[in-house]
């Protein structure tokens, strides 16, 4: 039982933004091996503040939230030939699992053009995938915890 | 660590390797580890970012200057949380209870959910996500019920039961407190909270 848990690391970070006439604007969040889920998203636009968001997530969710980055194969990817981020916008994404750890940052992809006409198609792609499914899964986790349903 | 814990004669689990539970908020820096005792096996603290083992490492964001805001965007303490009432183990959200299905079949439809949870109670909520890229599901379930037991009574029958064909496996989706290494253990002891553990034997 040791050997496989000896790898068992986990952490995941993901952060999309800008700095701009709304201040900077981003959304961000953080799976911590501990389980706890932090989420923030901040924007000036008419004055808005800043929203952040934590709770515990269990062994499960961390667990399916590893299988969705294993089955992505992005852990097999580098970002060398993505793009740079620039004054329009960043990306990161940072993953701890086993004994591998990347940190990937390049701008932001407005659509699957842009994944084609870039140098590395195929990686790309597979990480602005990943960072959608990635974006359901906390949303859903995020709202259903914390969102009143209106009547 | 810190040796807090009060002796209550509940027999506590010495394993063999280092557990530092973390700081509640992590210390914000990416680069400073704690010092570590020599470890004998690769298991590490689980404190992110101060993750200790050394790692293959890959990626732009080790060699850029790290924006000095980086570190401390998801730091501190003014994050919104839900107030737990009572001890650790599941938690429950705004308005009901949430539990996550793993291993649901491509062509899951709502429905198929439906008709095997709702007989545990009302489903005030489900969310069936799909994959991004094929449309297909992505996997995964998360389904909220109005009563702890309702959500309890639909975890235990439906754990590891079939549906379309997959065994799907069912569990609480939100802890009251952090998963320390015997939850990861993957054994049902609930969480504990936070109580640091004894100081490793020294041969």
């Amino acid at each position: 039982m040791a050997t496989e848990e000896e790898n068992n690391e986990f952490y995941l970070r993901y952060y999309v933004g800008h700095k701009g006439k709304f201040g900077h604007e981003f959304l961000e969040f953080e799976f911590r091996p501990d389980g706890k889920l932090r989420y923030a998203n901040n924007s000036n636009y008419k004055n808005d503040t800043i929203i952040r968001k934590e709770v515990y997530l269990t062994p499960a969710v961390l667990r399916e939230c590893r299988r969705i980055i294993a089955e992505s194969e992005i852990m097999k990817e580098d970002d060398n030939n993505w793009p740079e981020p620039d004054r329009v916008g960043r990306q990161e994404l940072e993953i701890v699992m086993g004994n591998e750890h990347i940190s990937f940052t390049t701008s932001k992809i407005g659509s699957l053009v842009d994944v084609q006409s870039s140098a590395d198609p195929e990686g790309l792609r597979i990480f602005y995938y990943l960072v959608q499914d990635l974006k359901c899964f906390v949303f859903s986790l995020i709202s259903l915890h914390f969102k009143i349903k209106p009547i | 660590m810190q040796g807090g814990g009060a002796a209550e004669g509940e027999a506590l689990d010495f394993e063999p390797e280092d557990d530092d539970l973390m700081d509640e908020d992590g210390a914000p820096d990416a680069d400073a580890s704690p010092p570590h005792p020599k470890l004998k096996s690769a298991i590490t603290s689980g404190a992110a970012p101060s993750l200790s083992a050394p790692k293959k490492t890959k990626g732009r964001g080790f060699r850029q200057e790290t924006d000095t805001n980086r570190n401390n965007r998801l730091s501190g303490s003014d994050f919104d949380s839900l107030t737990t009432e009572g001890g650790p183990g599941p938690q429950r959200s705004i308005e009901g209870w949430i539990i996550l299905v793993t291993g649901v079949h491509e062509e899951a439809q709502e429905d198929d959910l439906q008709n095997a949870f709702g007989e545990y109670g009302e489903i005030k909520n489900l969310h069936l996500n799909l994959d991004r890229r094929t449309g297909f599901v992505k996997g995964y379930a998360l389904i909220e019920y109005e009563r702890a037991e309702e959500a309890k009574n639909a975890i235990e029958n439906l754990n590891g039961s079939e549906l379309l064909t997959q065994n799907i496996y069912v569990d609480w989706a939100f802890s009251s407190g952090p998963i320390n290494e015997s939850i990861r253990r993957k054994n049902a002891r609930p969480t504990r909270d936070r109580r640091s553990r004894s100081p490793r034997r020294r041969y």
